[in-house]
């Protein structure tokens, strides 16, 4: 205890003093550390320091340098001098040393092995004797013992470990004695024992080669049988009862297929969605095309070649949106491509189910709801067999067709057989343009349409390659046909002809888009040719069928792209005849406004404005005002300043013409030549609309909208609103009122638009090749080359002479270090000669003396 | 005679065949014949001579007929049968020679019928007959009184411009005859051009086709031949001569004329007689008149007259600006001088040193104009508005307002019905109306006037090809664009109406 204390409190003691004195050796390297001595560097001094110049021999160890060279060349030119002149070889002195090949077995291995140990042990420490953990590595015929353990069977090791021993009989018999028998002589039970061992031995390793290949065998069939023992026995062990409805309700909704995966039931919302982004895109295709500040490239062409996984989503070129002609196409009873019809039919039923009157053109819907079932009867018959077949647009189409409309159609289903008499489903494409007329002649003009369809769907492109001329051909007709019905129409017949031309339309419409191209060439081939006609005398306002194919243009074409193959010529075309055709009759005025119109559908989503159509307006209000001779009013041709042809709008102030009700424009106005009262009135009423609404929807947002609107106001203030009824006192007022605003209208004057400062022009940095201090003449790559290679032969010479120096000192070394060493052994041994000489005759003296001695 | 008559009619009968053949040569078959008969006799048959020309006079229906008369009367004056040489008493030609002036009356008649082939006949076979005259009769001397005769044939006849006169500028060319013409033309003018407005068409018609130019000058061609080296058939100096005292007569039977000829008269001054005029000085009283009494084409072809008599001579019309000024109206691009408008309106503000405000003031007015005037115009304006504010730079300032004035907006101050370009306020404008055409629904035009917004070219303008551009090659010219690409519109319509903002049905009860 006591002592303890001592140890804690020496301790304490000595943390104290630790803690108290601050060695200022502690940090201090100890003197065996490896560092550099200061004496043994060799520093070469720089004259001047270059930045970025590695520079390696600024220091170094002439001592360590030096020992290190002499430790090489006493490994090397040293050794060869010590076996100079010396002629021996290695010869091999091992065990069985001439054998070769096979004849070096094991035993001579072993005896090898036995000999190197047996050397090991003696030349090695008495210590190593015991060494048990010996570490070396023993192999077998090149192999390691462990890698040999590795490969050995696992399977009969249990088997093995017990035969380890004898068995208990022999060993009974053996050890102890035995029971009986006489004690034979030890030699013969040695050898008893020896051969009974044998024997055994054989006895089980032909057991353990048996075991063994049966094992194999088994092993095999039982993988063979493994398969239909796992089966059998499952459908064997149970043993079912009979199901009961439960079961078999159960088992059905398991085993009933489930849905291959297809894209989700689309439903009306959905649907139009869609169709609304679809438009959207449209619309935006438009808008570009329509501000036409880039003209369409080549990169807008259309795309001839469509690839089989083309999904169909491109954008829209005329008309391959939804019936391309090379889009090949499957309807649910696998006929070739018309999902086009379905889709139609799909949208009549939509109108039919909002509108639901029965007037004539029921009848044509009538027609699509029956093709529309028969579709859908067959649809519903393969609906489960042709579900991969289906095109995704057609389904989804057919489905999206309600069920709805089912009870109607039961309805409708009587109807159609009285209908079905009367025009056949399948019309052959007439061969010339008189079987077609007499072929529509046949029909009643309502049913006219119907039949146009149906020529449609019977010769459609899809169906037949020929049909692609059939359908331009039978559009060239129907072109042909609208020019008979309108080029000398009359007051009676016109209203039946527009109503023909407006049932026509969508069949019009869908001919267009199955081939644009062509049915394009061949109306716009129709308008040159009208054109050339005014051409020859552009005073005499065309006929009405021109106008009509102007209507055709609107309707059926993009007309507000800012430059458009059909619709540019058209546009230019109108604005000729608008201000070069004279106006004289009832047929010229109404022209002129049927032209202003179809303008003005052109421009209404451009916004673009045709100053000619402004100037027939302007006329057509000069021609309002009734004119004295003296007073003389300046207007633009076609108009005419004075004369009975410049106030034929004029009305004389009479009750009658005031009790007049506002009225549209007729069609009769086309082809009548005389100027009658309420033609008059509706002629001024739809001109002071058409200028409110030009004003208020077309010209509003451009600049420079007052010069249009201001011509109109004094030509306004010279009618007499006396003599108008009251709607167009109305009129007038809203007319004048825009025409003011805008006439009002102030703007910026124009400035180009700000330019951004234009910026600097950016200088790469030119790097040039490294500039290094030492000044030599320049030279070609090659001679530069060669020069740097003698440079370092010069260098590698002059180190091989230093180094050869150096070894001729080295050797020289050695021979004086030799001859001192033998030297220094001659003249011991001269010195021992010299020793043992004198000792010789130390004795041999001490033998004389003694024989002196003697002597005396 | 029996016998002949009975044989040609038996040869009239087996050639009825071969007529096809012969009709090519436009000459009958059996008039041929007579004429060859006629020429094959040793002694002249007058008679069978005067049946063939009554034949002919009767018959008025071929032109190749006159074709004959000129072959007989060529190898009768080669003859000499039918001028006498000397001066006998008994003239044994007299028959004949009455004969061929009665072939001249009949000639003189269809060239100045109505007949346009026939009237290009005579005067071949007309012409022919003056070189088979002047050849064989008068010693290669001009036979003067037969061209007059032409020439007044063309005069009185009865349409206008004569037809003849097409054919006659073939002849017109050849030297000789150019300077006969002047020579003879105030001979057979019309005594006043009013009372005989058809007669002075055709007499302006006339002087329209002899060209003085250089190319005919340099091309040299004569009819007879350039005659010898002391007395040459064509001098300039003699022509030009002729020509001043031709146009001496036409300004003194010109007066009270009424508006077509006085165009008429204009033009041919301005075209043919200005150039070559001794003193025309003396125009400006005429020219000034023009100007100042008549609007239209008749002005603008006096300004024309003014503006030359300006280069050459110097003279000084300080409202010759003005007048240009207001000969730029609407109705303007309705008459057939706009072009001639446009080139004198590009001559005259070609000068950089005009003020500014005057060229200011033209620009607004044809911008202006191009918001009103047929597309090929508005075009041409717009080019040619795009040149001036390139010539005069200072005008930029209309279409580059500096930012502080162009951030407040004006209404526009230039005042169009002022007269006086000087005083009309255009120069504090702006070119909103070049704003408003890139609006323009004909894509050429929006493009033309583009600049105003992107930036100036660097070069003005070739304006002479626009000029003769016609209103239909802007039609053509979109019908021909290559690369064309038919975009459809995607709502189908079901009826006549679009299917979304229609205006026809809006408007039209037609269904």
């Amino acid at each position: 205890m006591v002592a303890k204390n001592k140890k804690s409190s020496a301790d304490a003691v000595y943390t104290k003093k630790a803690v108290q004195s601050s060695n200022p050796f502690d940090t201090s390297k100890p003197q065996t550390a490896k560092r550099l001595n200061p004496f043994d560097v060799h520093v070469n001094k720089e004259k001047f320091q270059i930045l970025n110049r590695i520079c390696k021999h600024d220091r170094g160890r002439p001592g360590v340098s030096r020992a290190k060279a002499l430790q090489r060349r006493e490994q090397t030119l040293g050794k060869q001098y010590s076996t100079k002149h010396k002629t021996n070889k290695f010869k091999d002195q091992r065990i069985g040393k001439h054998l070769t090949g096979d004849q070096l077995n094991e035993s001579v291995m072993n005896a090898r092995y036995l000999a190197e140990k047996l050397s090991q042990v003696r030349g090695s420490h008495k210590a190593e004797k015991f060494n048990l953990n010996d570490d070396e590595l023993l192999t077998h015929r090149g192999q390691t013992l462990e890698e040999i353990e590795q490969y050995r069977d696992e399977r009969s090791d249990d088997e093995e470990l017990e035969d380890e021993g004898l068995d208990a009989e022999f060993t009974s018999a053996a050890h102890f004695g035995g029971e009986g028998d006489k004690p034979q002589d030890r030699q013969t039970a040695i050898e008893e024992m020896i051969s009974e061992q044998k024997r055994r031995k054989n006895e089980i390793a032909k057991e353990k080669d048996e075991v063994y290949d049966m094992t194999e065998r088994l092993d095999a069939n039982y993988k063979q049988l493994l398969p239909l023992v796992a089966k059998a026995t499952k459908d064997e062990m149970r043993e079912r009862p009979p199901p009961d409805a439960y079961d078999k309700l159960l088992k059905e909704m398991i085993f009933e297929p489930r849905g291959s995966v297809t894209d989700k039931l689309i439903n009306p919302e959905e649907m139009a969605k869609q169709e609304a982004a679809r438009l959207e895109k449209l619309e935006n295709e438009r808008l570009r095309r329509m501000k036409g500040d880039d003209e369409p490239t080549e990169a807008k062409a259309q795309p001839t070649h469509r690839s089989a996984d083309d999904l169909d989503d491109g954008y829209f070129v005329a008309g391959d949106d939804d019936n391309a002609d090379d889009t090949l196409a499957y309807d649910l009873d696998g006929n070739l491509g018309t999902h086009l019809h379905s889709k139609k039919v799909a949208k009549k039923d939509a109108v039919d189910k909002e509108s639901g009157d029965e007037d004539e053109e029921d009848e044509e819907e009538e027609s699509g709801d029956d093709e529309g079932e028969e579709e859908e009867s067959g649809s519903e018959d393969e609906v489960d067999n042709l579900s991969d077949l289906k095109e995704s647009e057609s389904e989804s189409e057919a489905e999206a067709e309600p069920a709805a409309s089912k009870a109607k159609k039961a309805a409708k289903q009587k109807a159609v057989p009285a209908m079905d008499t009367s025009i056949p489903f399948t019309i052959k494409m007439p061969k010339t343009y008189e079987d077609f007329t007499t072929l529509m002649a046949k029909y009643e003009p309502q049913k006219r349409s119907i039949v146009v369809e149906r020529i449609i769907k019977c010769n459609h492109p899809k169906l037949e390659g020929v049909n692609r001329e059939h359908v331009v051909k039978l559009y060239a007709f129907l072109l042909q046909y609208l020019k008979d019905l309108f080029e000398d129409a009359c007051e009676q017949d016109i209203h039946s002809h527009f109503q023909l031309l407006s049932q026509l339309m969508p069949q019009l419409y869908d001919l267009t888009h199955l081939n644009p191209d062509r049915m394009s060439n061949t109306l716009l081939d129709v308008i040159k040719e009208k054109h050339a006609e005014f051409r020859k005398n552009h005073k005499i306002y065309p006929t009405l069928d021109t106008l009509i194919y102007f209507k055709l243009v609107s309707n059926l074409y993009s007309t507000s792209d800012f430059r458009h193959p059909v619709a540019t010529p058209t546009y230019i075309f109108m604005q000729h005849i608008v201000s070069r055709a004279r106006v004289r009759t009832r047929q010229d005025i109404a022209m002129g406004l049927f032209i202003v119109t179809i303008a003005m559908e052109f421009g209404t989503r451009s916004k673009r404005i045709l100053p000619a159509v402004f100037n027939f307006l302007q006329g057509i209000i000069h021609l309002a005002i009734p004119k004295q001779q003296s007073d003389k009013s300046d207007i633009a041709p076609p108009f005419e300043c004075e004369g009975p042809f410049s106030k034929l709008l004029a009305v004389a102030s009479s009750e009658e013409c005031k009790q007049l009700q506002p009225e549209l424009l007729e069609a009769g106005d086309l082809v009548t030549l005389t100027i009658t009262s309420d033609f008059k009135v509706r002629a001024l009423n739809s001109s002071l609309l058409l200028i409110k609404q030009l004003m208020t929807e077309h010209v509003q947002e451009h600049t420079g909208a007052c010069y249009l609107a201001s011509p109109f106001l004094p030509l306004l203030e010279r009618l007499p609103l006396k003599s108008y009824p009251a709607h167009i006192t109305q009129h007038y007022k809203e007319t004048k009122s825009a025409l003011e605003l805008l006439a009002a209208q102030k703007m910026k004057p124009l400035a180009p638009p700000e330019r951004k400062p234009k910026a600097l022009r950016l200088l790469e940095p030119r790097f040039e090749v490294v500039y290094d201090d030492k000044r030599r003449p320049k030279l070609s790559k090659q001679k530069e080359e060669r020069v740097k290679l003698l440079a370092k032969i010069k260098r590698e010479k002059k180190g091989a002479i230093r180094e050869i120096r150096l070894d001729t000192a080295f050797v020289q070394d050695l021979k004086l270090k030799q001859q001192l060493q033998s030297d220094k052994e001659r003249h011991e041994k001269v010195k021992r000669i010299y020793q043992e000489a004198s000792i010789q005759q130390g004795e041999l003296n001490e033998l004389a003396r003694a024989k002196k001695k003697k002597k005396f | 005679m029996k016998q002949k008559a009975a044989a040609k009619r038996a040869a009239a009968t087996q050639d009825n065949e071969e007529e096809q053949t012969a009709k090519r040569v436009k000459v009958p078959q059996e008039l041929q014949q007579k004429a060859n008969a006629l020429l094959n006799d040793k002694t002249l048959d007058t008679k069978a001579l005067k049946r063939i020309i009554s034949q002919i006079q009767s018959s008025d229906e071929d032109a190749g007929e006159l074709n004959v008369l000129e072959v007989i009367f060529k190898n009768l004056l080669k003859r000499n049968c039918v001028y006498s040489a000397e001066q006998l008493k008994p003239n044994p030609n007299a028959k004949c020679e009455a004969l061929y002036n009665e072939t001249w009356t009949l000639l003189l008649s269809r060239l100045a019928g109505a007949d346009k082939e026939q009237a290009s006949m005579a005067l071949k076979v007309c012409m022919q007959l003056i070189i088979a005259e002047a050849k064989f009769v008068h010693e290669s001397e001009w036979p003067t009184a037969r061209l007059r005769d032409v020439l007044g044939a063309f005069v009185k006849s009865e349409t206008s411009p004569a037809v003849g006169l097409a054919a006659f500028g073939k002849y017109a060319r050849c030297l000789d005859v150019l300077q006969l013409s002047y020579q003879l033309l105030p001979e057979v003018a019309p005594a006043r051009f009013v009372d005989q407005p058809t007669a002075a068409f055709n007499y302006l018609a006339i002087i329209n086709t002899l060209d003085l130019g250089k190319t005919v000058l340099a091309a040299e061609q004569y009819h007879l031949g350039a005659g010898s080296e002391e007395q040459p058939s064509f001098t300039y100096e003699r022509t030009r001569k002729f020509l001043n005292k031709t146009w001496k007569g036409i300004m003194r039977s010109s007066s009270g004329l009424d508006e077509k000829l006085h165009r008429q008269v204009l033009v041919v001054l301005l075209e043919r007689i200005l150039p070559h005029l001794t003193n025309p000085i003396l125009l400006t009283d005429f020219l000034m008149d023009s100007l100042h009494q008549f609007d239209g084409p008749i002005a603008l072809l006096a300004l024309q007259g003014i503006f030359t008599l300006m280069q050459q001579q110097n003279i000084t019309y300080p409202d010759v600006y003005t007048k240009l000024y207001n000969m730029f109206y609407p109705r303007m691009f309705y008459n057939k001088y706009k072009a001639r408008l446009f080139y004198l309106a590009d001559i005259f503000l070609t000068s950089t040193h005009l003020p500014e405000n005057l060229v200011a003031a033209f620009v607004k007015r044809l911008s202006r104009l191009a918001l009103k005037s047929p597309t090929e115009d508005a075009i041409i304006m717009i080019r040619f508005v795009c040149n001036l504010l390139l010539r005069h730079t200072g005008l930029q300032r209309l279409i580059c307002a500096t930012p502080a004035a162009s951030a407040e907006e004006v209404s526009d101050p230039y005042d169009e019905t002022q007269a006086d370009p000087v005083k009309t306020n255009a120069l504090s404008s702006s070119l909103w109306e070049l704003a408003l055409l890139q609006k323009h629904a004909v894509p050429e035009v929006a493009n033309a006037a583009q600049f105003v917004t992107k930036s100036l070219p660097t070069m003005e303008f070739d304006l002479g090809p626009l000029l003769e551009s016609k209103e239909s090659d802007l039609f053509d010219g979109e019908v021909k664009k290559q690369a064309k690409q038919f975009m459809l519109a995607y709502e189908r319509p079901t009826n006549l109406a679009l299917p979304k903002d229609d205006i026809v049905t809006k408007y039209w009860n037609i269904l």
